[in-house]
């Protein structure tokens, strides 16, 4: 329910960055990206967390609008068919060093300034 | 996209008029100049076969010799039998008493079999598949199939049909997968007997799950006695149709010519009547190899096309009635276009109704960019649907419901309570049992039968005598709305694009966008994606029936490579760029697909999706170890291609093809992608290796 309630949010635009940088715990972004490529994130979000499917559409990631503790809930219980991610194989700063790395990622450029993407 | 041709008008003809059968001309020529039959012609028929030697001696074949006195024969070897002869009561002979000649010729050493032969079974069973106008044999070359396979080359001087060299079966019949789909008609394979069929197999399910008719020959050795020790004992079977009767909607094994001309005639029929899908016949080595015994009586039967079936006009005109009084209908296809008719007609059905459209994929069903293409929208738009119409959708459980892959397994339907489901198709026509290919049972309002593009011109002009001003201008505002709501789903998808532009490996937005600069301006056709996100869908503007041509069907890996060259072959004659993105694990199954398109000049253009593993089995092993806590570090054991990295362009160049990569900057694509494309222009194939992200 705590889920849904958070996703409804972030759907509704009740969080914004600042909001998700004070919800977030401190954490250390490049041990982040060797956890998430180390650890499979990536096999569905992308490297650069631009999404990807598995048994249907995994969502990006880069620069998540997902607060911190739905972050969290996701990966401990997660929705769909995502695998959970249980304490035992990822610690609280494990999570902690990823939601860092996802928010530190470039996300999405304007596709007007490149010039394939404008036919 | 299946493309229904008409046959020469002359069909019914007797075959010595129509095709060009030389022992039918010959026995015409013989009787117009009273010449004789040739001696096994004779001898077949229990015409006594005396042979003039060259100093005009007749003597009587060894044969019939044999057949009529041969004891006396014996008897004669000493003087005294033939004393006794001469005394012995006269006995009703079939063959006269031997004179001398005969005496002496049958103390020499036995009369040789014939070594030559003036006609053959397989002669005629190549005006058969010329008489059906097929263009092409690919094969493994085989000895069970050695009468056809000579036959092919000097009867029918290698056409029609042209031998397709293949290195392995399952690459024919996927070639002939992907030819069926773009060029509207079978072409024919024909296999090992036993091994070459078990070879074959993985990719004839695929074309039943795609419902993709493709003509599957079978060599084999029927008769024991005929067969010689060793491999063609192990290469024959009794009912070879029983390793594949499961996923063909017909088969046979002929036991005469003329039986292999109708069923040949009927598995055609059979094969192209929707739901289509592969036949197979077993031809047996005698039949082909040896003389034709029956030519007077032998003809080949008439093909009549069998007109799809078309929706009753009742609940045509109930569809259309709930189609128009709906506030939020969706149409949902999948095998829909058979011909390039079918998208056209898609196209007038959705904009009479100005109702969203979500495409499978299954075929080319509805161009990618139409205002009412809401594919990339299909949770939303199924949700809030009044009425759903699926046309020739294979799997509809499994399009509208959300399955969970948990410990629990779970489903809800995606589907309001009171939403009313009608299905128009022929996947109720046909079933088989054994492979479950149908899908879970889905509850439907009406379910109507009918093939789905034969059956829309009466829904068209039902729904289109049924709109008022009132719904007219509910329509208009409905497409208003699906209008923009596509035009923001084009600006996501670029937006999304951008993502990882610059990174490396690829990222497979950034190598679809970087070949749709490539294409955009050429008469293209992308005939296979290995790519698990639908990124040419969601970035290209797929406007023609032959830009695409739908899936694998069965999901067996290894369809990609050779099914992309079946439909390159078919785009050749009509000039069109064909490329596909073939996932690296697909092209390792099959990797001589590549020579077999150097060795024919198939204009094909390779873009391998290159993550160097089988990545979704790489999701489901971290799923597994996830799910139990445990070692979720280690899944790419078992399922990564990796150590050593396969060079694919070094692998292309060995099979003769134009290759360039690895490519791990995405800056040094879109001039590797120039120079490929100038390759393929030429007629020529190209493989470019782009190392990508994983989806």
């Amino acid at each position: 329910m705590i889920r849904v309630v958070l996703f409804a949010a972030v759907l509704l635009g009740g969080f914004d960055v600042a909001a998700r940088a004070q919800d977030a715990p401190p954490g250390d972004a490049g041990a982040g990206k060797r956890l998430y490529l180390a650890t499979g994130c990536f096999y569905c979000h992308g490297r650069v967390g631009q999404g990807g499917a598995y048994n249907r559409e995994a969502p990006s990631l880069a620069k998540t609008a997902v607060p911190y503790l739905g972050f969290k809930l996701q990966l401990r219980n997660p929705g769909g068919d995502m695998p959970a991610y249980a304490e035992n194989v990822m610690s609280e700063k494990d999570l902690a060093d990823i939601y860092a790395f996802l928010q530190g990622l470039p996300g999405r450029r304007e596709p007007k300034d490149l010039a394939i993407l404008n036919d | 996209m299946l493309l229904v041709k008409p046959l020469e008008p002359d069909e019914t003809a007797p075959i010595a008029q129509r095709l060009d059968a030389p022992w039918m001309r010959r026995d015409t020529l013989r009787k117009q100049h009273n010449t004789p039959h040739p001696r096994w012609w004779r001898q077949y028929r229990g015409e006594q076969t005396v042979r003039k030697r060259r100093d005009d001696k007749p003597v009587v074949g060894r044969r019939n010799f044999l057949k009529g006195a041969g004891l006396v024969g014996a008897a004669a070897l000493t003087p005294a039998a033939a004393k006794a002869q001469a005394i012995a009561p006269k006995v009703n002979l079939k063959a006269a008493l031997p004179g001398p000649a005969q005496l002496a010729a049958d103390t020499l050493p036995p009369t040789k079999d014939s070594v030559t032969q003036s006609s053959s079974g397989g002669d005629f069973m190549v005006d058969v598949f010329r008489s059906l106008d097929i263009d092409y044999l690919a094969m493994n070359c085989a000895s069970s199939f050695r009468g056809l396979h000579e036959a092919v080359l000097n009867h029918g001087k290698n056409v029609k049909p042209e031998i397709l060299t293949c290195p392995h079966e399952e690459i024919a019949v996927h070639m002939g997968q992907g030819y069926a789909k773009m060029e509207g008609k079978p072409l024919a394979m024909i296999c090992h007997g036993v091994v070459g069929l078990q070879h074959a197999t993985m990719a004839m399910y695929n074309a039943w799950c795609d419902r993709v008719p493709v003509i599957v020959f079978g060599g084999n050795i029927v008769e024991a006695n005929k067969r010689a020790p060793g491999a063609e004992w192990v290469h024959s079977a009794i009912d070879p149709g029983a390793i594949v009767r499961d996923f063909v909607k017909w088969d046979d094994q002929p036991t005469s010519l003329q039986h292999f001309a109708e069923s040949f005639v009927r598995a055609y029929k059979i094969a192209m009547t929707p739901p289509m899908g592969p036949v197979f016949l077993s031809l047996d080595a005698e039949l082909q190899e040896n003389p034709i015994h029956e030519a007077e009586t032998l003809r080949i039967p008439k093909l009549a096309r069998v007109v799809p079936p078309q929706a009753d006009s009742g609940s045509t005109a109930e569809l259309a009635r709930m189609l128009v009084a709906a506030e939020s209908p969706v149409l949902l296809c999948d095998r829909l276009a058979r011909t390039p008719a079918g998208m056209a007609r898609l196209i007038e059905l959705a904009e009479t109704l100005q109702c969203a459209v979500v495409d499978n994929a299954g075929r080319m069903n509805f161009p990618s960019r139409h205002p009412l293409n809401q594919t990339g929208r299909r949770g939303a738009v199924i949700s809030q649907a009044d009425v759903v119409l699926a046309i020739e959708v294979n799997e509809l459980w499994g399009a509208l419901n959300v399955f969970s892959d948990r410990i629990v397994r779970t489903s809800r339907p995606m589907t309001k309570k009171d939403a009313k489901i009608v299905t128009l198709g022929t996947r109720d026509l046909y079933m088989k049992s054994n492979y479950q290919d149908f899908g879970r049972y889905q509850d439907v309002d009406m379910a109507i039968a009918g093939d789905g593009e034969a059956s829309l011109p009466a829904l068209i002009n039902e729904v289109k005598r049924l709109v008022d001003a009132g719904r007219k201008s509910a329509f208009e505002a409905r497409g208003k709305r699906l209008a923009a709501a596509r035009l923001a789903m084009i600006e996501q998808a670029k937006a999304d694009a951008t993502m990882g532009w610059d990174s490396s490996p690829i990222t497979t937005a950034r190598m679809c966008a970087e070949v749709w600069a490539q294409i955009k301006d050429e008469d293209w056709s992308l005939v296979g994606n290995g790519i698990r996100i639908t990124w040419p869908h969601r970035l290209w503007n797929f406007d023609k029936s032959y830009r695409w041509n739908g899936g694998s069907g069965g999901a067996g890996i290894g369809y990609t490579a050779p099914a992309s060259l079946g439909a390159a072959l078919a785009n050749k004659r009509h000039g069109r760029l064909t490329l596909n993105f073939n996932g690296d694990g697909d092209l390792m199954f099959v990797p001589s697909t590549l020579w077999t398109a150097a060795h024919h000049r198939i204009p094909m253009l390779y873009i391998v999706h290159n993550n160097r593993a089988y990545h979704q089995e790489v999701m489901y092993l971290q799923a597994m170890a996830n799910r139990r806590g445990r070692g979720i570090n280690d899944v790419t054991i078992g399922t990564t291609l990796t150590d050593p990295n396969v060079d694919y362009a070094t692998v292309a160049r060995g099979f003769g093809v134009y290759g360039e990569g690895p490519i791990t900057d995405p800056k040094d694509l879109g001039p590797a992608l120039k120079r490929a494309i100038a390759v393929v222009k030429r007629g020529e194939p190209a493989l470019i290796d782009v190392v990508t992200d994983p989806r």
